[in-house]
């Protein structure tokens, strides 16, 4: 049975495949007839062609094409974490095919990196595991010569932070804040802090992320303590306060906690920005809110695997992607905290509608305190398995 | 060279069984040699393995504090009762999986040829769909305001009667849908397999001798189909033991299986060693419940009816 499955699915993308193709090279050869007629009517001066995705969004030339050799470049992202855009613009405009693997969790891609044998170009690690990539050498120095327009353009609040003192190893990608959100329409007294989640008027109506740091780390935080204690006796405390908060516990989700706020099966719970972002797009009743205790705060990074086989497509990509006309397309696709600031202020003047809610909204422009008041998840090294063990306890004590 | 190949017998065995050999030995056998080694190994802090030899992880499955000694407070049954709790999931997974099963077979293997077909068709189209895709269908049947909810609603309104969206998705309940659904064809085949292979001319033969229908399926059908039964029992209970998809998705990941367990240590808790520990222990205990059952009704061979 998977076999006719696997047939049916082969021959749908053939299909699919004999579309593009049939659609791509009669879209490029519109383009050059088009753009032939212009030097003939103007100048002798021949105006470059437009290079046109299959989408219709025309690519922006490179500010500063790089030569390189590679024909190759592998990508290892986030799921659904990249502008579809961006990767036919730089096989267009390089020549250069782009494998594109996906995960799902910094720990997954920690565990296939350090596993070894793989040939990633790039990845994309949260800022807790790139110290620890950088102590097991996963990593290598980028070559800041190289991206210097693009380290220059960054909002320096996102740059040189303690994870990468310097951004020797990492580049800003995008960033963002795990907080509380609540359906104003169902809940009559909104939690301000992470330890009004504990009241019991929410019994059975919360969602939380399924990830033992954060959700210990808040726990810590209401109890006054460092949320990255390896103090035995404060992860004790933590787990008797943590079982009273199960109660009220719904579901764990860290895939898409808004489906379950957006479908009602949960009044509230604690996710993170674009999720947050999204979830009031689709009913503004919901509410994000940076608990006075502080939010927990995150950054995800660009960064080179050591031994990485096309460094140079890399720094291409790097530059050509994080350059402002290419780099608003994250606006569109991904509204999280935007640590470009020439692409934003690209968005300004050229995509108001993109712009404007970014800027209005206080999750995506977080507000200075909030960040000032936040809190960042640090690797634990050896005790790790106590955090382990704490979720299972609590988890497993049903 | 060519002509020992045509005459010797064993040597064309040999070179046939090579293929599968090669993937066993090395997809197999080594992986499992390795995960034995390393479980007896000891963490790193950034979650490397130093290979010495330590029964602490095993120590930990089973309950005791590496380090605390034989007093009662050093005993923590956290992982005893996971084990426990994912051998109980299957096991009520499986009886269901039978009961629900077997009329259905049954129906299927005494309908007119033709439809037959047609039957275990429709038994195996879902299984087109991929198995998470489906479990996600049962979401949107099971939530609050999903499609069972939105049926309900409806027939109460229908018949004036007040109505209050039941609390489904999210419950163990749901995880137990979920997995019956899921495992439901891996248990019809086979019962189907061996009702259908029984001879019209027993039933007459036990119609004959007076006995009636209860005592016809409890002494001619039921013994005859049991070699489907253990057959179906082994399809499903050694993966419903390890899997924890549908009880993350249906449960709201509010419990942790020993599949949970074990994913966690190769990732989160970035502890291999643990980890293998954890899977050999799954493992064995599997095999341990199937040895007993095969014991006892056979390894899904026929059996003569007596």
């Amino acid at each position: 049975m998977n076999k006719n499955a696997f047939w049916k699915l082969l021959s749908a993308l053939m299909v699919f495949g004999l579309i593009l193709s049939a659609c791509g090279p009669a879209a490029a050869t519109d383009v050059p007839a088009a753009a032939t007629d212009v030097p003939a009517a103007a100048t002798d001066v021949p105006a470059p062609a437009e290079i046109v995705t299959s989408s219709g969004f025309v690519c922006p030339l490179p500010d500063q094409k790089m030569e390189i050799t590679s024909k190759e470049l592998n990508l290892f992202v986030w799921t659904e974490y990249i502008p579809p855009e961006w990767k036919e613009c730089f096989t267009l405009v390089y020549g250069v095919t782009i494998n594109h693997d996906e995960y799902s969790s910094n720990e997954e891609m920690y565990a296939k990196l350090n596993a070894g044998g793989t040939n990633y170009d790039l990845v994309q690690p949260t800022d807790y595991i790139v110290a620890l990539m950088v102590r097991g050498g996963l990593l290598q120095k980028l070559d800041q010569s190289k991206l210097a327009q693009v380290y220059a353009e960054m909002d320096p609040n996102y740059m040189n932070l303690e994870f990468d003192p310097g951004n020797v190893y990492t580049l800003p990608y995008q960033a963002g804040t795990d907080a509380i959100i609540y359906n104003a329409d169902k809940v009559s007294t909104p939690p301000t802090k992470w330890a009004d989640l504990w009241n019991p008027d929410y019994a059975g109506r919360m969602v939380f992320l399924d990830d033992s740091r954060v959700v210990i780390g808040f726990t810590l935080l209401t109890l006054g303590y460092d949320p990255n204690t390896t103090d035995p006796a404060k992860l004790d405390e933590a787990k008797t306060k943590l079982m009273q908060l199960i109660p009220n516990v719904k579901l764990f989700d860290s895939d898409s906690p808004k489906t379950a706020l957006i479908a009602g099966d949960v009044d509230l719970g604690m996710t993170w920005t674009g999720e947050a972002f999204l979830a009031q797009q689709e009913n503004p009743a919901f509410t994000y809110v940076y608990p006075t205790e502080g939010a927990i705060l995150w950054q995800d990074n660009w960064a080179m695997p050591a031994g990485a086989p096309h460094a140079d497509a890399a720094y291409a990509w790097l530059a050509y992607t994080m350059q402002p006309n290419m780099f608003w397309l994250m606006l569109r696709d991904f509204p999280y905290i935007n640590p470009n600031k020439a692409a934003l202020d690209f968005a300004k003047d050229n995509q108001p509608d993109l712009y404007g809610p970014y800027m209005a909204s206080p999750i995506t422009n977080v507000p200075v305190d909030a960040i000032k008041n936040g809190h960042r998840i640090q690797d634990v090294g050896e005790a790790l398995p106590l955090y382990d063990q704490l979720w299972t306890e609590v988890k497993g004590g049903q | 060279m060519f002509q020992r190949l045509r005459e010797d017998k064993a040597l064309q065995g040999t070179l046939l069984i090579l293929p599968t050999l090669a993937v066993m030995v090395g997809l197999l056998i080594i992986p499992l040699g390795l995960t034995l080694i390393i479980s007896f190994g000891q963490r790193t802090a950034d979650g490397g393995v130093i290979y010495t030899f330590t029964l602490d992880n095993y120590l930990r499955l089973v309950g005791i504090t590496p380090g605390c000694g034989f007093k009662s407070e050093c005993f923590d049954p956290l992982y005893a009762n996971i084990l426990w709790r994912s051998l109980t999931l299957a096991l009520q997974t499986t009886a269901l999986v039978i009961l629900l099963a077997y009329p259905l077979s049954y129906f299927i293997a005494r309908a007119p040829l033709k439809r037959r077909n047609t039957f275990l068709f429709m038994v195996l189209v879902p299984l087109w769909t991929n198995f998470v895709i489906r479990v996600y269908a049962w979401m949107m049947i099971l939530r609050t305001q999903g499609v069972l909810n939105g049926i309900l609603g409806w027939l109460a309104n229908l018949l004036g009667l007040p109505f209050v969206p039941l609390e489904m998705l999210y419950t163990p309940s749901a995880v137990l849908v979920g997995m019956v659904y899921e495992f439901l064809p891996f248990m019809i085949l086979p019962i189907y397999t061996s009702l259908e292979k029984i001879d019209p001319a027993l039933y007459e033969a036990a119609a004959d001798l007076g006995a009636n229908a209860a005592r016809t399926f409890l002494r001619v059908t039921l013994p005859l189909s049991m070699p489907g039964i253990v057959a179906g029992t082994i399809l499903v209970f050694i993966p419903v033991m390890g899997t924890f998809i549908v009880s993350d998705i249906l449960g709201g990941r509010q419990v942790i299986l020993i599949g949970n367990l074990i994913q966690r240590q190769f990732l989160d808790a970035r502890d291999p060693t643990f980890g293998s520990a954890a899977s050999l222990i799954l493992m064995v205990m599997t095999l341990i419940v199937t040895y007993f059952y095969t014991r006892k009704f056979g390894f899904g061979e026929e059996i003569v009816a007596v």
